[in-house]
């Protein structure tokens, strides 16, 4: 069905737009002007440059665990476990961090605790690939399970071997100063993870659109008989995939621990992986769209904590949620809406076509 | 001892074995509700403060099965009138609902200084049969929603392979067009079952708040909707199955708060027990080789022409 | 006067996204009487016949009954009129009974089963059905599921039955059967409309015949006295030249180029290929005929490699490949057009190029690295395109946009250029018009002059009798024999495909 860019972005704008003028109505509840609360917190977005600053350093994990999503949804798996594979991620960044923060050059620790954190999470993706590919076991709720098991170790670690030194809180202890990912925005929390996002973003639209191996990966997703057919090992793309889709949510524990928190806390950042999912599905499952994506609903959630701290008005920080899932609904319906409008498209075209024949 | 820890088995499943009955008619009709989670979730939300506000533990039931209601109104528009992707809207669904009642607690109670409870359901003993021994104590001393669970069980199954309905929700999963084309609206089954989804997921969440905690959390729910989800598939789409994994999965979470309350974390780690049953799904998942997936399941109909 | 008709059909208009598959047709069949809509795949006749059993909705035109205007807004409206519809992908679920399968639908609240039996089993004996309503849809073969179909229409006391090609599945003895039951329908008052492309069954049990080309009804008469050569005129628009038999010479001593020894392959306890075991010389095309179901698709796979055999031996050009992969065997140049292009052949949303790397993204040939080489991937496509006249605006269009014909042309194309050694072909015409035909003839003569062995499965007994040096047939996994075409006519090959052993049909000539 010829449906254009034009479209798409259309669609897509107001679908945005909707989702915000909704949850805006939710604040009447609260008693509050939806138009002067988010006027203000625009302006005060806008105006600060560590807010501005702020809305990359939260976009950069989204558009890893989006990416993770995006990449198995291309060969027809749900990897629904990316926020386990982003904390198993972290807990394998903030151990290799605080093992070797003395001993190497900041840089190849650095380095080492990068590639370290894309294994953790690709420990994982792998066993859950391998589950499906070898058993045929349901990814969709491996995965989803995987996560909640991988909290419980990261809990039970947290209270015993990584504990702080301090013992007072579930988290450890600090990293040292030198293996903190270099700030790039002077006055900001801007770190240097969200260039490292967006160099893997390319790269990830590189390795499906351009080689083989993507080629590959999305033949099975788009028809995985007629990819069999054609002599593609099923089970070897799925475990590869799984493999690079933990990977990639691993990534984002190493720019949370060495970029932000810089230790690792007892559930932070809990809503990453169902987020990356909705952006994702926002920029439908392109990489290059899952960058704007993210930047998006990094953008909601800035503008969600400038709302709750602005004084009196009591906005709790679920609204941040609210605004995300809308947002995500009204997308999904422009979706059905751009269909239509492409299929009436072309019926005109044919009756006209006809009634110039006759 | 014993005694104790069966009568908490079958208070765990009870909301485990409302949601993955409703969710095996659900997906027996091609459907998969994926936004069971965020149902369950506004159904603790709804009852606790129906109840806290109106002071009858009914009231609650009857909000949270209106609050169920809409969330799944919602996805069925969406997946059925609109044919989009029912794992996406489904998440979708998941994250506003947990936005929203956040949000909404918020909006009711602003910020207490202490913790809002109600009284938990009673357990209520039914004379005669509450007096067998063993069995009576671990079936017949139970609150009223688990009662009403043993009803659903019944009707559940009987419907299903009895009635008309039952074949025709059963046919519909496998082939929609077969229904079609026998005069029976796809669209009008699948609403049906999706509803009482929301209507049964609601009492599920619940339970949870009013049925047994007391209260309402962010988190209460923490991944139970996606356990009877869960229970769906590894029961074959069987009502009976789910009957059966509901019962194993309410054991799994009793074992593990008995271990908790034994105080044994030197042998093993609370952790473990937390994780037992979503460790439980995963083996699970993997053990059982054939399935009767209903052929068209998570499929939208499209009607040609 | 004009008898009223039974049914009326007026300015029927239908248009979807892309084509008009009705325009203005008028249709009517009258009580009692067969009537047969002809044309070639893609004339518009399944269409026309779906909005008056309420599937599709008319963009314009009326439907009559009995001379007055009734709305069909839905198979249940057609039903309730007596309308029963037996399309050609039967609308049953494999997964319950004959039972459950004929009582949906119209039972309500609790099922009273010793009743629904008892019902059942009454029509199943009244038109003498042998049918066990109590096994499972899944378990039955294509004939029984017709059957079955057949049922349901019959139970809902259906008065006009729509029977959408319903011969592609049978054997000629089947097919005897069936139109035995449509004449004893008929003389009890009712009336069959029976869409078909093939003129033969037309002749057999139509009583008028309307004939549809692009969307039109465009002749309308009597059975009577009507040529053959006159309905195909109609049909195609104009004469076709047909590729006669026996214009191939078997050569006599032709060089083995695919040995095939003792096949075996058992699925779910059924034995699917049997000892299976025949050559092909190099540069022959060896026809499989048979009715559908009978092992022939898995021993398209078994010599593609996408199914294990649990015996046997494949050797091709004195290389075994009975254990080579899928993909090894691609390698080694063995060129597949399976019958299910949507499913096993082609990815529909990607584009045409993509489409023809499909095979063959392991070969160096297209890669620079682990990089596609995109402009030495388009001049090849391009070059197929060119070659097998597809039309099409480029290589970067969307395959799931071209017509069936084209679609396939690409496939063939392209499998013709991977099978430098052997090409497999099952049903490779099936669904495509007259002209897209002949041209998929003509590749396949052509393939012939280059040495390849051709393994070619096919339901059209014309395709079979044309193409073919040597003709096997297929039967539950046997093949009951290998016969040149002169050796075979129609009542030969139909009592072979039905199970009878050379012996027995040799027999039964004498």
């Amino acid at each position: 069905m010829k449906s254009n860019t034009g479209d798409l972005i259309f669609t897509t704008f107001f679908a945005i737009v909707a989702g915000f003028l909704t949850s805006a109505l939710m604040l009447l509840l609260l008693g509050l002007n939806p138009l002067n609360v988010f006027a203000e917190a625009v302006a005060i977005m806008f105006s600060d440059k560590y807010n501005i600053g702020d809305i990359f350093v939260k976009s950069t994990p989204l558009i890893f665990t989006a990416l993770a999503f995006a990449f198995t949804y291309k060969a027809n798996l749900f990897n629904i476990g990316a926020q386990g594979q982003f904390y198993a991620g972290a807990i394998v960044a903030i151990s290799v961090s605080l093992a070797l923060q003395n001993f190497l050059p900041p840089a190849i620790v650095l380095i080492i605790t990068l590639l370290s954190a894309f294994v953790g999470g690709a420990l994982i993706g792998t066993l859950i690939g391998f589950l499906k590919a070898r058993f045929g076991a349901n990814e969709f709720l491996v995965s989803m399970m995987s996560t909640y098991v991988v909290q419980a170790v990261m809990n039970y670690l947290l209270r015993t071997f990584l504990k702080e030194s301090k013992g007072e809180y579930p988290q450890t202890d600090a990293i040292d100063a030198s293996i903190r990912i270099p700030r790039i925005w002077e006055g900001t929390r801007l770190h240097a993870g969200i260039i490292l996002s967006v160099l893997v973003a390319v790269c990830v639209y590189i390795l499906l659109y351009k080689t083989s191996l993507g080629f590959r990966i999305r033949a099975v997703g788009l028809n995985s008989n007629a990819a069999k057919m054609s002599g593609i090992s099923i089970r070897k793309i799925t475990i590869l995939t799984f493999l690079i889709s933990g990977g990639l949510a691993g990534i984002a524990g190493f720019t949370e621990v060495n970029g932000v928190q810089y230790m690792l806390i007892q559930n932070f950042n809990p809503t990453l992986g169902a987020a990356g999912l909705g952006i994702a599905i926002l920029a439908n499952a392109h990489p290059i769209g899952i960058i704007f994506s993210s930047l998006l609903f990094g953008g909601i959630e800035v503008m969600g904590n400038i709302m709750g701290r602005m004084s009196g008005l009591n906005i709790p920080a679920s609204f941040i949620q609210i605004m995300q899932g809308l947002v995500m609904l009204f997308v999904i319906v422009s979706y059905f809406i751009r269909e239509k409008i492409a299929v009436h498209r072309n019926k005109k075209k044919l009756m006209e076509a006809m009634e110039d024949a006759d | 001892m014993l005694i104790s820890l069966l009568s908490r088995v079958i208070t765990l499943s009870t909301p485990l074995m409302i949601g993955s009955i409703a969710e095996v008619y659900a997906e027996r009709s091609g459907m998969m509700v994926t936004a069971i989670e965020g149902i369950f979730l506004i159904g603790a939300w709804g009852g606790f403060v129906g109840y806290y506000l109106s002071g009858q533990a009914l009231y609650g039931i009857l909000i949270a099965m209106i609050c169920g209601l809409i969330i799944a109104a919602i996805y069925a528009l969406i997946t059925i009138n609109l044919r989009q992707h029912q794992v996406v809207t489904g998440t979708a669904l998941n994250i506003l609902v947990a936005g929203l009642c956040a949000f909404l607690q918020r909006v009711f109670f602003g910020i207490p200084t202490t913790p809002l409870t109600v009284e938990p359901l009673q357990k209520i003993r039914i004379p005669v049969l509450g007096s067998i021994p063993g069995i009576g104590d671990i079936l017949f001393k139970q609150n009223m929603i688990t009662y009403f669970s043993y009803l659903l069980i019944i009707v559940a199954i009987y419907v299903f392979y009895n009635t008309s309905f039952g074949l025709t929700v059963r046919s519909t999963g496998e082939n929609p067009e077969a229904v079609d084309v026998a005069g029976i609206n796809v669209s009008k089954v699948r609403y049906t079952v999706v509803l009482t989804a929301g209507l049964l997921g609601g009492i599920s969440g619940a339970f949870y708040s009013i049925g047994y905690l007391g209260m309402f959390t962010d988190n209460i729910i923490g991944g139970r909707g996606w356990i009877a989800f869960a229970i769906c598939f590894l029961g074959n789409w069987k009502p009976s199955g789910a009957v059966v994994g509901s019962l194993v999965f309410g054991f799994a979470e009793a074992l593990g708060i008995y271990f908790q309350t034994l105080g044994t974390n030197a042998f093993f780690p609370t952790e473990l027990f937390i994780a037992l049953p979503y460790l439980l799904t995963i083996i699970l998942t993997v053990a059982r080789r054939s399935f009767n997936t209903p052929a068209k399941l998570g499929i939208p109909y499209v009607k040609e022409g | 006067m004009k008898k009223t008709p039974y049914f009326e059909m007026t300015n029927i208009t239908k248009l979807f996204a892309r084509v008009v598959a009705n325009r203005n047709v008028d249709l009517e069949i009258h009580r009692g009487e067969v009537l047969a809509l002809l044309g070639e795949n893609g004339a518009g006749k399944s269409t026309l016949m779906k909005i008056l059993y309420g599937l599709y909705k008319s963009d314009e035109g009326e439907i009559l009954k009995d001379g007055e205007t009734v709305k069909i807004q839905s198979p249940k409206d057609a039903m309730n009129l007596g309308i029963s519809m037996i399309q050609q992908h039967f609308s049953l679920i494999p997964a319950h009974t004959v039972l459950d399968n004929i009582i949906l639908g119209t039972v309500h609240g609790r099922i009273n089963y010793t009743d629904c039996e008892e019902k059942v089993q009454k029509i199943v004996d009244k038109f003498d059905m042998d049918i066990d309503i109590h096994a499972y849809v899944r378990d039955l073969d294509i004939g029984e599921q017709q059957k079955v179909e057949i049922l349901k229409a019959l139970f809902l006391s259906a008065n006009l039955l729509i029977m959408d090609e319903p011969t592609a599945v049978l054997t000629p003895q089947e097919i005897d059967k069936l139109m035995e039951f449509v004449r004893s329908f008929v003389d009890q008052g009712n009336a069959v409309i029976f869409i078909t492309h093939k003129m033969k069954e037309v002749m057999q049990v139509a009583d008028r015949i309307a004939v549809m080309r692009n969307g039109e009804v465009v002749a309308e008469f009597p059975c009577e006295g009507v040529s053959e050569a006159k309905l195909s005129n109609l049909m195609i628009g104009h004469q076709l030249v047909e590729v006669k038999s026996g214009t191939r010479k078997v050569e006599a001593n032709t060089e083995i180029g695919l040995r095939v020894s003792k096949l075996n392959y058992t699925k779910n306890n059924i034995k699917i290929l049997d000892d299976l075991s025949f050559d092909v010389g190099k540069g022959e095309v060896l026809g499989i005929a048979g009715v559908s179901g009978n092992g022939q698709q898995e021993l398209c796979e078994a010599l593609y490699g996408s199914i294990k055999i649990d015996s046997g031996l494949i050797e091709l050009n004195n290389t075994d490949i009975s254990n080579f992969s899928t993909r090894d065997r691609i390698e080694t140049g063995v060129g597949y057009v399976p019958v299910n292009r949507h499913d096993d052949a082609m990815v529909s949303d990607m584009n045409l190029a993509e489409n023809v790397l499909l095979r063959s993204s392991y070969d160096k040939a297209w890669s620079k690295g682990p990089f596609i080489g995109e402009k030495k991937l388009k001049a090849y496509s391009d070059n197929i395109i060119n070659e097998f006249d597809i039309k099409t605006p480029g290589s970067d269009q969307k395959i799931g946009h071209l017509s069936g014909g084209n679609q396939q042309k690409l496939i063939v194309g392209r499998e013709v250029h991977i099978g430098s050694s052997l090409l497999i072909l099952n049903q490779p015409t099936r669904g495509l018009d007259v002209g897209a035909v002949n041209n998929i003839h003509a590749i396949i003569v052509d393939q012939c002059m280059q040495g390849k062995c051709i393994v070619m499965v096919s339901t059209e007994l014309s395709e079979i009798f044309s193409l073919s040096h040597r003709i096997a047939v297929m039967y539950k996994g046997q093949i009951m024999g290998i016969y040149r075409p002169d050796e075979l006519n129609t009542e030969k090959i139909g009592l072979l495909m039905a199970g009878y052993s050379g012996d027995e049909v040799a027999a039964h000539e004498k």
